[in-house]
């Protein structure tokens, strides 16, 4: 048996079996350190020659239980947390967990903290996919297209560390609003961003849409067909690259999403260059959002919600009157007692939908808490789309899904 | 708590529930001055703009008018156990032998085209009820009516739910991680391994709440047997 196993290789052949006179089936271990599984995904292919057998995604190397952890905390303890899932997009995850702990209580957050959760969100989207896009392209062989996303996505995190304080988990929802003012300056930084991006993101198209050796290897690879999409759960571009239009964001909007002015683009043949025009399309639909929620944003106005149950007292007040300070003391030592119920809040993540389920006993911590991360249930199509596929493009089919492996494995 | 309270234009169904605390001191406070109005001043909730309640999003919050509760009901009859409201939201509760079938009808009416599986995860119900311990939540999507439904079936500890793979791919992974944390085996499921946890993984399922949560084995480094821990327990609740 032709050994090519290394102790510090990360593609090594578990086991080989005759399949015929000239033909052998091949189990190859891909991963979990392999630079193309996006983090710690580690991939079982069966190969028969070069083709694809079968294909065993072996997940759970980053798993920490954090729906067990969103058990043992208080509702607004867990918000760090839901950062450190999909760490790419921080920003979304806080949106998600947030909005479900409000639908639970019953409350929501003034109209300017609505656009400014939103102008986040569509930002953390860019940067998402600019994450995707350079890794994506760099697994199929533009290594150039990673340091030029990277420049871009530094804006963005540049911009989140003067909303918030921080770049990565970023903590930035709170239950109720924002309880700091918007910092000066940002609204110039998000305009520069703005007048920067549309051009740099030509120049990303120009390298790559009508490149050959792109369309050589993203044309017709990893066709997902849309009966299949459905049936697996897609969500996201995954979804909308097979032709099929759900986007949360129009089908039930949240937030102030009905008041804005944004297309969903959907995809034709379901391949893995369909879904790159999609998120490509997706990052100037983000940057029609922003614009259209930095006109609409109303200039002054509360930001939090002023609500004495659910929310924290204003800092203002803490500080001037004994109710709210005792108030403040009990939100932060004993946190508040949440309605009994169940809910589903569901948010179009940059990935797809990403669902909080919370059951509610009634009491200061959640019964039970479940995240539905989009990344999750879409990576169960691989076995889909490499079954007979050739092995260079199982690659391109890892980054097409668009996987955080910190929130696969939760 | 109503039965609709999306529709009651913004006024959860708990603000009457607020603790309504003394009011300040008029003399004292027009000398503090506060910027802002301390919030027990306030009545309840702040008014929200109807745009942001969600409502319609689960279909009508109503037995009789949900399209879906109704075909359910006309079906399968006594497999339907009860329907809850919360909020926005539907749930049916049914009978775990006669899930398959009702997500079946559910995805191949034409006219409701529950066809997407948005969730399936458990609950653990051991601190609330004697039997079934565990709730299967089962949550659907339908793309034409842009609907979600919720159902809910329970599952006692040794009774195997019926698989869910015949009728939705995506219920694959999401039995194999129900299976993994909470225990609940699908039957009929093609390929029932542990999802999160090591395939070797030998101390139950964690998910359940008696489940401790830094496990039942203290895991120590290896080199690190005698050293002193700075916290021996969590600070938090159990």
């Amino acid at each position: 048996m032709m050994q090519e196993t290394s102790t510090t290789g990360t593609m090594q052949i578990e086991s080989e079996r005759q399949i015929g006179d000239n033909r052998r089936e091949m189990v190859l271990n891909m991963g979990p350190q392999h630079p193309s599984t996006h983090g710690v995904l580690r991939v079982v292919v069966t190969l028969d020659g070069e083709t694809i057998v079968a294909t065993d995604p072996i997940i759970g190397y980053l798993h920490r239980g954090v729906e067990k952890i969103g058990e043992t905390r208080r509702y607004s303890q867990f918000t760090p947390w839901t950062d450190r899932t999909d760490y790419v997009a921080a920003p979304l995850n806080n949106l998600g967990y947030i909005l479900a702990v409000e639908k639970l209580c019953g409350i929501a957050a003034p109209e300017r903290a609505q656009y400014w959760r939103v102008i986040m969100a569509e930002l953390s989207r860019i940067a998402s996919h600019l994450v995707w896009l350079g890794t994506h392209a760099l697994d199929i062989g533009a290594l150039s297209m990673s340091l030029y996303c990277f420049r871009e996505r530094e804006l963005i995190l540049d911009i989140f560390e003067r909303f918030c304080g921080a770049r990565l988990t970023t903590n930035m929802m709170e239950i109720g609003g924002f309880s700091r003012e918007i910092p000066l300056g940002l609204t110039d930084m998000i305009e520069d961003f703005l007048k920067i991006f549309p051009e740099r993101q030509q120049e990303y198209s120009d390298i790559l849409t009508q490149n050959p050796i792109w369309i050589a290897r993203t044309r017709g690879i990893g066709v997902i067909e849309p009966e299949a999409a459905i049936s697996y759960g897609l969500t996201g571009a995954c979804l909308r690259g097979s032709g099929i239009n759900y986007d949360i964001r129009k089908a039930q909007p949240y937030l102030i999403y009905d008041r804005l002015d944004f297309e969903v683009p959907i995809g034709t043949r379901g391949d893995v260059y369909d879904r790159y025009l999609v998120r490509m399309e997706e990052m100037r639909q983000a940057m029609r959002i922003i614009r259209q929620c930095l006109d609409q944003a109303p200039t002054d106005g509360p930001l939090m919600l002023n609500e004495s149950n659910y929310v924290i007292p204003p800092h203002a007040t803490v500080l001037r009157t004994a109710e709210d300070m005792q108030r403040h003391f009990v939100w932060v030592i004993k946190g508040f007692e949440a309605p009994k119920g169940e809910v589903y809040m569901a948010i179009e993540q940059s990935k797809g939908e990403l669902g909080y389920y919370i059951y509610s006993d009634g009491s200061n911590m959640p019964y039970r808490m479940r995240l539905r991360t989009p990344d999750f249930v879409n990576l169960q199509v691989l076995p889909y789309m490499a079954q007979g596929a050739m092995l260079a493009d199982v690659v391109a089919m890892i980054g097409t899904i668009d996987i955080v492996l910190g929130s696969v494995d939760r | 708590m109503s039965q609709n309270p999306a529709s009651d234009a913004g006024t959860p169904p708990d603000a009457q529930e607020t603790i309504q605390l003394p009011a300040l001191d008029t003399q004292v406070a027009a000398e503090l001055a506060p910027v802002i109005e301390p919030a027990h001043d306030q009545t309840g909730v702040q008014e929200i703009d109807p745009v942001w309640v969600h409502s319609g999003y689960w279909g009508p919050l109503d037995e009789a008018l949900h399209p879906a509760i109704v075909a359910l009901r006309a079906q399968f009859g006594d497999a339907i156990e009860g329907i809850t409201f919360f909020r926005d939201e539907v749930t049916v509760r049914v009978r775990a032998e006669s899930l398959p079938e009702i997500c079946a009808f559910l995805r191949d009416t034409p006219d409701l085209k529950y066809q997407m599986l948005s969730d399936l995860t458990a609950v653990d119900m051991l601190n609330l009820r004697d039997e079934p311990r565990f709730d299967v939540v089962v949550t659907l999507y339908s793309i034409p009516r842009r609907w979600r439904l919720r159902l809910k079936a329970g599952v006692r500890e040794d009774q195997p739910c019926p698989t869910l793979t015949t009728v939705y791919a995506a219920a694959g992974w999401l039995e194999r991680e129900c299976y993994d944390m909470f225990g609940i085996v699908s039957a009929g499921h093609p390929d029932l391994r542990r999802m999160l946890l090591a395939e070797d993984w030998d101390e139950g399922h964690p998910l359940r709440k008696d489940y401790p949560i830094r496990g039942y084995k203290q895991y120590v480094q290896p080199g690190f047997a005698g050293a002193p821990r700075i916290r021996e327990t969590s600070t938090e609740g159990d």
